[in-house]
């Protein structure tokens, strides 16, 4: 389309700007944006004379717009003695009576024809088959892409059938369907959940005790007392306000708004007919394309990352509010099991309010998940009473507000039931729960609102509090805004999840019952400058993995492209390296500083170390540089 | 053939968006809704199916060839002008896409045999690789059928591929024969 003449033309009376050409073979184009943008690639040059313009009109506009549509499409053309064919439109020419031209063209039914079709030969498929536009009758087509929408979806199906999936491969374009498929609408019962959750209903209202039925059947005697499985449901005169509290809890939880598909689905908050997303979109765990995930994957390994370090090394004072951050999610995440000890000073501690903002929602995220996997999530009248841990959140007190009268209660993420125990037998400081149960938590619900609401919404600041107790290191934070009462602290909690919390938490979920078992009087490790280094002989390229280095926790934060960019003589890549054991050790240290931390692999090819022992700081902030005169392979 | 519908119809007659159940004179019936008409060329164009998407049943219809129809209610104007674009460069490319699928499927399809034939290759290819050799089925490069394609004409390749060769095409058969 020459832009140029879209000043020779005529505009209609509504107002579209139209351009139009014409080619030998009779394609025409017609843009009917009001802006007049068409997006081309090849310009089409008009060829041979240019008619005048039929009298332009909105129909005839539409009538060459969706001929368009048609090009590169399947379409059936009907000839007026009834014979039909089926093929590719190329190209169709309006003005000719609507001749159409076909690329792969097959007689799909033969007027001249009168027989059995048994008999029926069939014909090679014309390269190019050009109807005369008095024979044709009708054209159909189906599926075509009216609108843009349309169009991109289709290239993309395109695309994604050059990968050949099932249902294109399944699909028997050249074999005769059996049957007629049609796909499969739920009843009418329940839009989303055909009825599943009516049968099961909560064993209160069930009519059907099936012991009773196995006994009359069966004779069989069952020993079966739930209360083996779990723990008492201690009915207390505070029963009726627990409860309450906790509805109210699982209400604002549920109720609030979320970015996450799943999350949203779960509530069903509803997204909307016209949702621009499949299948994969909506039910799928991988999310694509959405440039939120690299960021917050990066927050997530650093959680990881670093509660790894904690837990091996005991605590590590942390050096800078950025990291404190990340190490605070990764301890709060941790269950009691989590060894900070509480040597952490406070002006450490102190965290820009868009950090911790962040850390509450991620952690708020992160413990629903936790929450969701756990037996009894929301249905409070479950939870009551029952020593659970279904609240894994954390509360963060804010320190040096005067309001707050110093009741600093800890509460935990007890991810694991394993550490429920540790948990219980801390001894609150002032009026620390040992219970962490719904019921625990509630108990002290109205003291804790109460703090909690006395709270300014703004800078809430993170102590790290002395816990004694076995399990000495106990991050107790308490977070303003998670603990339920979100809507309390507005600013305080955003309720924006995270869609890549759910990957990690799994993750933090198997680590940290793996890490356990770790010592808790294990001393704080300090790096130790002078320490020599350890250079193995280069045939022993692979070392044993440590317990910390783990290959899929490592990442680069700031990394867009590896070592080059310092211009360092040497790549860092994969070159000489230090396991992944060390590299997590230079990690607090490197802090501030935020360089790349080159992605290794503990398995992949390790390189003897060539760490010059005069040169410390060097391995300190820029682990991996080599300085220059030492060999290079990369 | 001429329709009887005269063309001098009003145009509220085929006004935009109006729902028509529409008998042709090739035999063809269906209910459409009307997204244009161009009175020179005399094309009726018509989106089928309610399915508001982006993709439609179209059908391009010329007025002479409507034997009778029935108005059946107006509706609005089903196409969306605003999201009216087109993208030259992907119609190319699709065009491209679906040529060569089309060469594809022209290799199975066998020149100069019945119907019966093709549906035969067509059930083997299911689970065998098969090409055309004239009017011939080859079966993994080994195995011959040929006209009229009974298990006795299975000539060729191992016993055993030929034997597997022959079970497939009995099944075939059979099942093609229960198929109305």
């Amino acid at each position: 389309m020459n832009t140029q003449q879209t000043a020779q033309l005529k505009s209609s009376a509504n107002g579209f700007a139209r351009r139009r050409s014409e080619r030998e073979s009779g394609m025409r184009l017609e843009n009917k944006h009001q802006s007049g943008k068409l997006n081309q690639n090849r310009s089409m040059n008009a060829i041979g004379t240019s008619k005048a313009p039929v009298y332009e009109s909105p129909s005839r506009d539409r009538l060459v717009y969706l001929s368009t549509c048609l090009i590169g499409h399947p379409v059936e053309v009907r000839l007026k003695n009834g014979s039909i064919y089926s093929g590719t439109c190329h190209t169709t020419n309006v003005e000719q009576e609507f001749a159409i031209i076909l690329k792969m063209a097959r007689m799909t039914k033969d007027a001249s024809y009168r027989g059995s079709k048994q008999e029926y030969v069939m014909k090679a498929p014309s390269k190019t088959l050009i109807i005369p536009g008095k024979e044709v009758a009708e054209v159909i087509a189906k599926d075509v892409p009216v609108t843009v929408a349309g169009q991109s979806n289709e290239l993309q199906n395109e695309r994604h059938e050059d990968i050949l999936i099932d249902s294109s491969i399944s699909h028997s374009r050249h074999v005769e369907l059996d049957r007629e498929l049609s796909p499969w609408v739920p009843d009418e019962d329940d839009p989303q959940c055909p009825g599943l959750e009516n049968i099961f209903d909560g064993p209160w209202n069930r009519g059907w005790d099936q012991f009773e039925t196995n006994k009359m059947l069966f004779g069989v005697k069952s020993t079966f007392d739930e209360e083996l499985y779990t723990t008492r449901l201690e009915k207390g005169p505070r029963m009726r306000e627990l409860e309450r509290e906790a509805t109210r809890i699982a209400r604002e939880i549920e109720g609030e708004d979320t970015e996450d598909l799943h999350l949203a689905e779960e509530r069903g908050i509803n997204l909307g007919e016209d949702f621009d997303g499949d299948e994969e979109v909506r039910f799928s765990s991988v999310i694509r394309g959405r440039g939120l995930d690299d960021s917050g994957y990066d927050e997530d390994e650093d959680i990881l990352l670093d509660k790894r370090n904690t837990e091996t090394f005991g605590d590590v004072p942390a050096s800078s509010g950025a990291k404190t951050d990340h190490l605070h999610r990764g301890t709060s995440n941790d269950s009691a099991g989590a060894l900070l000890t509480s040597s952490v000073d406070e002006p450490q501690c102190s965290q820009s309010s868009n950090g911790s903002e962040f850390f509450q929602s991620n952690t708020y995220d992160h413990c629903r998940q936790q929450a969701d996997d756990l037996p009894c999530k929301s249905s409070t009248s479950d939870c009551n009473g029952r020593s659970l841990y279904g609240n894994p959140e954390i509360l963060r007190v804010a320190q040096g507000h005067d309001s707050i009268n110093a009741s600093i209660e800890t509460k935990t993420v007890a991810v694991d039931g394993k550490l429920s125990k540790s948990n219980e037998s801390q001894s609150a400081e002032n009026s620390q729960t040992a219970g962490f149960d719904r019921g625990g938590l509630l108990a002290d619900a109205p003291s804790v609102t109460s703090s909690v609401k006395e709270m300014p919404p703004t800078e809430p600041e993170v102590v790290y509090v002395k816990a004694d107790g076995e399990s000495s290191g106990v991050s107790a934070c308490r977070q303003p805004g998670t603990f339920a009462s979100g809507s309390d602290h507005a600013g305080a909690t955003s309720a924006s999840s995270h869609p890549a919390v759910s990957p990690s938490s799994s993750l933090i979920g198997s680590s940290s019952s793996e890490n356990s078992t770790l010592n808790p009087h294990a001393k704080e490790f300090k790096f130790n400058p002078n320490a020599k280094s350890f250079t193995p002989s280069h045939s022993s390229p692979v070392r044993p993995p440590s317990p910390v280095s783990d290959g899929s926790y490592y990442f680069t934060p700031n990394v867009t492209t590896l070592p080059q960019m310092h211009g360092m003589p040497v790549g860092i890549g994969m070159g000489p390296s230090y396991s992944g054991h060390q590299h997590v050790l230079f990690n607090p240290q490197v802090a501030p500083l935020r360089s790349p931390q080159p992605y290794f692999h503990p398995s992949g090819p390790q390189y003897g170390q060539q760490m010059n022992l005069g040169h410390p700081r060097q391995v300190l902030y820029m682990p991996g540089y080599q300085p220059v005169s030492s060999s290079q392979h990369l | 053939m001429e329709g009887s519908i005269s063309n001098s119809g009003s145009n509220e007659d085929f006004a935009v968006g109006c729902m028509l159940s529409i008998k042709t004179t090739l035999g063809d019936e269906f209910d459409g809704q009307v997204i244009t008409f161009d009175r020179p060329s005399n094309i009726l164009v018509l989106q089928e199916g309610s399915k508001p998407g982006p993709r439609r049943n179209i059908r391009f219809l010329k007025t002479n060839y409507i034997k009778e129809f029935s108005f059946l209610g107006q509706s609005e104007d089903p196409l969306d002008i605003k999201k009216c674009y087109i993208d030259l460069q992907s119609l190319q490319d699709r065009e491209e896409l679906a040529l060569r699928q089309a060469e594809a499927d022209a290799e199975r399809i066998g020149v100069g045999v019945t119907t019966e034939a093709q549906g035969i290759f067509d059930a083997l290819s299911k689970t065998l690789p098969v090409r055309w050799d004239k009017t011939s089925i080859v079966v993994m490069n080994e195995v011959r059928v040929s006209s009229p394609y009974l298990p006795e004409n299975v000539i060729g390749g191992t016993p055993a591929a030929n034997d597997r060769v022959k079970k497939v095409l009995e099944l075939e058969r059979r099942r093609l024969q229960t198929r109305p």
